[in-house]
């Protein structure tokens, strides 16, 4: 497993989740960066240009969302947040703001370059394939058809547009508010029974069974993700 | 004792009136002079009623009218106007009764004797009656002093709250004396009110003087020897534990100057209430040393927990990891792999129960706020499992959550923690190989969710108990973690407004049921 030379910008104010870091990634491959706090983080990212970051929610002179809308000013680089548990609203105002992915501390070093692999795959392939596919699931977005486990699936206009979006951010969370933004447009941020009630119909038609779904997986207080894996 | 002072500078004005306290009330003022000139319109009437009879009945028996009248004076009027009417009802016998008629001269020399009669049975009667009177009147302020303090200390033994105590107070000022009062507390280092009364003016003297009767114990303000020069009057509350605040009082005794009698009602009035606030600080210490108390035991428990729970898993983390550094010469792979997979799942459980010990905190501290939102059922019972992952692995879990169930408003995060703890708990005492079960019902307005186990079910003693913090049913020293996750779940169920309950089956192993109300038209 070897991302030869992708640089990658490690951003926490603890020594020991840096050192760890730094070890683990740099074993799979990475060029690894490291900042202790915000304006490091940024000026690294001018000086030594990496293709992604993970950045730490609380850093000692400006905190992490704060950070991330800094750099959106000016650049896409993939950003996945640190965070602990219970900072589901941080989580938000960082994602909201444009942050890519998170992962709630403590975590495993396996689901890190899993996050890290589906938020560069973006950089890799820009263009969405017209043909999606995960496990039994498929998804052919210039026909607009659906299949799971090789039978077609009817889907409302709405159900498709929620599912073409997860297909697009594919092992992504989207919150509550870019889902009703990118699916029933401005105006609808608030409402979010809409999407509590698609998402429900949507797993009723494409999963085996709702209540242990393999596809469309709650990030409880934050969003959805389609599980996904690169 | 402290209001003697301030009584006996009042005390002479006042006492000619004091036959005028009536229901212990400040009688309204009354000219001084009016029963004097009833008196003599009483003699006037009687004169006037004795002139037909004047030419054939005796003169000497002509006074016993005069004697009536003497009585109906001390009677309605008074002891000074009876004397009045006595020594009036002398001079106007002898002018109209007495030959000659129209003169003071007096013809026969024993009616001389009669007028001496006449004038001593009068003062006698007049005395008589009055003392009768003043008695009468005395007794009848003395109970309706006793039953106005009755009264107060009745309503203030009902109070938990000094500005309940505070309310009681003023009602009863206004209803007794006719006037405003404020009850101020020691607050810091200013006295504070205890209760807005719109209808008193606290100025900067007004407050200036409650400052100083409050350090001083003493009385200040109108109708006293101290700062007498502005609106209010103030009175110490003094109690066993020294002076606990100030009564101040306006408009009272704005009328007539307050009677001695009335004073000492107040000082009553003054030392119920310091009474009343000094049981309620009493009571509300008591109670936080109780606490207190209980809290102390908590920590004990807390610690003991931490120690135990933190602990256990650290040691084997950190053995885990010496053996992997000092003897990786000698650890095949097999060996290695089971240390880094012991110190995976330790480290696991320590993440669980900081997290555990940290929702604790922070809905108790009130630091985490419930924020509700309609979920799916089925979507919180996915999103527990996904939390448990591996725990999970080898266990058949059963799942009877039908998708026609109504959406439940629920803090999911918090609910889902709420369910991993049962279900983790369920993991802990049922033995591996048996199935859970996660069964949900609507029932009514309220949704059941039950995680049902085959372990060996639950003490009938401890079904109560198991929510308790740090309980943990002493069955075996084998399960590992503390009686933290039940308590939790229970924490977060009743801040939802539901309720949780253990119970065991009827067959064997034990069902938990989370209740959490469904709000129906909420979409």
């Amino acid at each position: 497993m070897n991302e030869s030379g992708l640089r990658v910008l490690v951003v926490d104010d603890e020594r020991a989740i840096r050192r760890f870091l730094h070890t683990s990634l740099a074993a799979n491959g990475y060029a690894v960066f490291e900042a202790t706090n915000g304006a490091e983080a940024l000026e690294s990212v001018v000086r030594d240009r990496p293709d992604v970051m993970i950045l730490d929610l609380g850093l000692p002179d400006m905190d992490g969302t704060e950070v991330t809308a800094r750099l959106r000013e000016w650049s896409r680089i993939p950003i996945i947040i640190l965070s602990v548990r219970d900072q589901e609203d941080d989580k938000i105002a960082a994602l909201d703001v444009g942050a890519d992915d998170y992962l709630t501390k403590p975590f495993g070093v396996g689901e890190l370059m899993a996050r890290m692999r589906v938020v560069l795959r973006r950089i890799a392939h820009p263009e969405t394939e017209p043909v999606f596919a995960t496990r039994d699931l498929v998804v052919d977005l210039a026909r607009r058809l659906v299949r799971v486990r090789d039978r077609d699936v009817q889907l409302t206009p709405t159900e498709y547009d929620l599912l073409r979006v997860l297909v697009i951010h594919a092992g992504k969370v989207l919150t509550h508010q870019q889902l009703l933004r990118k699916v029933w447009g401005l105006g609808y941020e608030r409402e979010s029974h809409l999407l509590r009630v698609n998402i429900s119909n949507l797993r009723q038609k494409i999963e085996r069974n709702s209540t242990r779904p393999e596809y469309i997986i709650t990030e409880p207080g934050v969003g959805y993700r389609l599980r996904f894996e690169v | 004792m402290m209001y003697n002072s301030t009584m006996n500078s009042d005390d002479r004005p006042l006492r000619r009136e004091q036959t005028e306290l009536r229901n212990g009330r400040a009688a309204p003022r009354v000219h001084r002079w009016l029963p004097f000139v009833y008196g003599i319109g009483l003699v006037a009437v009687t004169t006037l009623l004795g002139l037909p009879l004047r030419s054939f009945i005796d003169p000497t028996n002509l006074v016993m009218l005069y004697l009536l009248a003497v009585v109906l004076a001390a009677l309605w009027l008074g002891r000074y106007p009876a004397v009045l009417v006595s020594l009036v009802s002398v001079l106007a016998f002898d002018l109209v009764f007495v030959q000659p008629y129209h003169t003071f001269a007096v013809a026969d020399a024993q009616f001389v004797l009669t007028f001496i009669a006449l004038l001593s049975v009068g003062l006698l009667i007049s005395t008589l009656t009055a003392q009768a009177c003043e008695q009468a009147n005395a007794a009848r302020d003395q109970a309706t002093h006793t039953r106005t303090l009755y009264e107060l200390s009745r309503d203030l033994t009902m109070v938990l709250d000094p500005a309940d105590v505070a309310r009681t107070v003023m009602n009863h000022i206004d209803r007794v004396f006719r006037g405003e009062a404020v009850v101020l507390l020691a607050n810091g280092r200013s006295l504070e009110p205890a209760l807005d009364s719109p209808g008193y003016d606290l100025d900067i003297d007004e407050r200036d003087a409650a400052a100083w009767a409050y350090r001083q114990g003493q009385l200040a303000g109108r109708c006293t020897e101290a700062l007498s020069e502005i609106k209010g009057t103030y009175l110490p509350l003094s109690s066993t534990q020294g002076v606990v605040g100030v009564l101040g009082l306006q408009s009272v005794g704005q009328a007539s100057p307050l009677t001695p009698e009335q004073w000492r009602l107040l000082g009553a009035f003054a030392s119920l209430t310091a009474q009343a606030l000094t049981r309620i600080d009493l009571t509300r210490e008591a109670r936080q040393a109780q606490l207190l108390r209980e809290s102390e035991k908590l920590q004990a428990a807390l610690l003991n927990s931490i120690s135990h729970d933190l602990r256990t898993p650290l040691a084997s983390i950190t053995g885990a990891l010496s053996s992997l550094r000092d003897d990786a010469a000698y650890l095949d792979e097999t060996a290695r792999m089971l240390l880094v997979n012991t110190a995976w799942e330790q480290a696991d459980r320590l993440d669980d129960f900081v997290g555990n010990l940290l929702d604790m905190t922070r809905l108790e501290a009130g630091v985490r706020k419930i924020q509700p939102e309609l979920c799916d059922v089925q979507d919180l019972v996915g999103v527990a499992l996904e939390r448990l992952g591996d725990r999970l692995e080898g266990r058949d879990i059963v799942l009877e959550v039908p998708d026609t169930l109504p959406p439940v408003p629920m803090d999911l995060p918090l609910m889902a923690q709420a369910l991993v703890n049962m279900l983790d708990n369920a993991l802990k005492y049922a033995p591996p190989g048996r199935p859970i079960t996660v069964k949900a019902e609507a029932a009514g307005p309220e949704l059941h969710l039950a995680v049902i186990d085959e372990g060996p079910g639950i003490p009938e003693e401890d079904t109560m108990r198991i929510f308790d913090k740090f309980y943990r049913v002493q069955r075996s020293a084998e399960v590992p973690g503390i009686g933290l996750g039940l308590p939790i779940s229970k924490g977060i169920v009743e801040a939802h407004g539901g309720c949780i309950w253990a119970a065991n089956q009827a067959g064997q192993g034990a069902a938990f049921t989370i209740v959490l109300p469904i709000l129906e038209g909420t979409e």
